[in-house]
């Protein structure tokens, strides 16, 4: 068990996993904490969010906002992408590469004169956040691809336009749920951000900002264990559906 | 001796060379391959590019595919195409420089998509052959049980073992159409008597039309000599930069072509000494 490379089945792990997990969390209750609330308080206070329509509201207008980014930046990403062993278009996809050095910080102004209200500023902000690393991702995805399969396109009498379509565009589907399971998190990350730029229309992140402007931990707390719990769902779910829809990947 | 006669010219190689900046890979490569007839036999063509390791084989294979265009010279191909005369259709020689899609193309791993079924890929190839139009499913169907693989037509190719990878890679290019076969080590990391088995299906294939022709580049001498009827030996003439094709040898003039027991002849063991001295 402390030996490295050793292997250990998986209920060993869980075990163990489960062990340390519970240890860390009585540490954390009996630890002097002052100001740090401990986990039963932080429970409590998930109970009575669970219990209220406020939390399943404002989780509900965080997903649909986060769905429908992640919808464009998917389209975006993919357009760029496909079109990245385009010459023409070679540069435009490194640029957007490229772009995730940049900060939204000073930026939200141009988005605001640019946007037509709060909802297409959330929205617009996360997708410029979340599409560099998207097209990041799926441009190493095809620069990886072997030359083999564009080959064997070739040999086959396929015209580049076909060889593009069978070994990209159908060839990395798959991979194309890999990357939004992988990215999801900068998603929800970002989430929380954006939503306390325009307050009015809710959200998880303008929950949080309200607990944490009355330095309610508790609920600041329990509202990060909303946020981890719903990510490790979605991340599971697009695992799940990336195994049923590309039936080859656990071949 | 097997009677058999040398008709027309099916493919040639005139001048090939291969540059990499400075450095030359191919000089001068010249070879053709001729349509072999026997009496009362749909005979194709089995030709064997064997040389040691790293000389450009690969490269040769490259170029002969079509997917490396050699820096001068070219592969001319020549097809058989109907054409109409003033007595009807009649079937007329054409001569054309190879292009990628000529010619079917075995890789040495026999890399199939791997996220294509078998028939999936295959179907892929039919589709691509218009002799076929309208009875892709018909010739997929009638491939899969003629190489014993119609219970795998629904699998994946992870699924597959190397046997059965090896019989879709041939029967995706059998679908395709092409006359030209070319197979890249296709002996490679076979055991004995999967070995075998792609030897017969590969003399199967040679017999299944009279212009079908067989081109294997491997560095596996005995194997690919014992199906062969011709073989080139590529390698390097001293003094001179890149390779070459320093011989040609006829297995058929030595009456050492088309015969199953041929690894037992003493002729046999002195064509295979004879190709190592040249390597």
């Amino acid at each position: 068990m402390f030996r490295p490379f050793e292997h250990i089945g998986r209920k060993n792990f869980l075990l163990m996993a489960g062990g340390q997990l519970l240890f860390a969390l009585v540490a954390w209750q009996l630890s002097p904490g002052g100001l740090i609330p401990g986990p039963l308080r932080v429970l409590e206070a998930l109970g009575q969010l669970l219990g209220s329509r406020l939390l399943i509201d404002n989780l509900l207008v965080s997903l649909l906002l986060t769905v429908k980014a992640m919808f464009y930046s998917i389209l975006i990403t993919l357009i760029f992408s496909y079109l990245s062993v385009v010459p023409f278009f070679a540069w435009t996809a490194k640029l957007l590469v490229r772009l995730r050095y940049l900060t939204l910080t000073g930026l939200i102004f141009i988005f605001t004169l640019l946007t037509k209200d709060g909802g297409a500023l959330k929205l617009w902000l996360l997708v410029f956040g979340i599409v560099p690393f998207f097209t990041t991702s799926f441009l190493s995805v095809i620069a990886r691809i072997p030359a083999q399969e564009y080959e064997l396109c070739q040999t086959l009498g396929y015209s580049r336009w076909e060889t593009l379509y069978e070994v990209i565009v159908v060839g990395k589907a798959d991979q194309v749920f890999e990357i939004v399971r992988q990215n999801f998190s900068i998603a929800w990350m970002m989430i929380t951000m954006v939503e306390g730029l325009c307050m009015g229309e809710g959200g998880i992140g303008t929950l949080l900002i309200k607990y944490n402007k009355y330095n309610d931990l508790p609920h600041v707390l329990a509202l990060q264990v909303v946020v981890l719990g719903v990510g490790l769902f979605f991340d599971y779910l697009i695992g799940s559906l990336r195994r049923w829809l590309f039936p080859f990947i656990k071949k | 001796m097997t009677t058999y006669s040398k008709q027309d010219i099916l493919l040639q190689a005139k001048g090939v060379c291969l540059s990499y900046g400075n450095k030359c890979i191919l000089r001068d490569i010249n070879f053709m391959i001729r349509d072999i007839v026997r009496p009362g036999l749909q005979q194709g063509q089995v030709v064997s590019l064997v040389g040691r390791s790293g000389i450009g084989k690969t490269q040769l294979f490259r170029v002969l595919s079509g997917l490396q265009k050699p820096s001068s010279g070219n592969i001319i191909i020549r097809e058989r195409k109907p054409a109409e005369t003033s007595g009807g259709v009649v079937q007329v020689w054409q001569e054309r420089a190879v292009h990628t899609g000529d010619m079917g193309v075995i890789f040495q791993n026999y890399y199939q998509f791997t996220w294509r079924t078998v028939h999936q890929s295959l179907m892929l190839a039919a589709r691509k052959n218009k002799l076929l139009a309208g009875r892709e499913e018909e010739a997929i169907r009638e491939y899969s049980f003629r190489f014993d693989i119609a219970e795998v037509l629904d699998h994946y190719p992870a699924q597959l073992s190397g046997g059965q990878q090896q019989r879709v890679s041939i029967i995706q290019q059998l679908l395709k159409g092409a006359d030209f076969l070319l197979l890249d080590e296709p002996f490679s990391g076979l055991d004995v008597c999967v070995l075998d088995k792609v030897t017969e299906l590969l003399l199967q294939v040679s017999l299944s039309d009279e212009l079908k022709t067989l081109i294997i580049v491997s560095h596996d001498i005995a194997t690919a000599a014992a199906i062969s009827d011709t073989i080139f030996i590529l390698g390097k003439e001293p003094g001179r930069e890149g390779s070459t094709l320093v011989r040609e040898i006829d297995l058929m003039e030595r009456g050492l072509a088309w015969r199953a027991d041929v690894r037992q002849e003493r002729a046999f063991a002195e064509v295979l000494a004879e190709i190592k001295a040249c390597l």
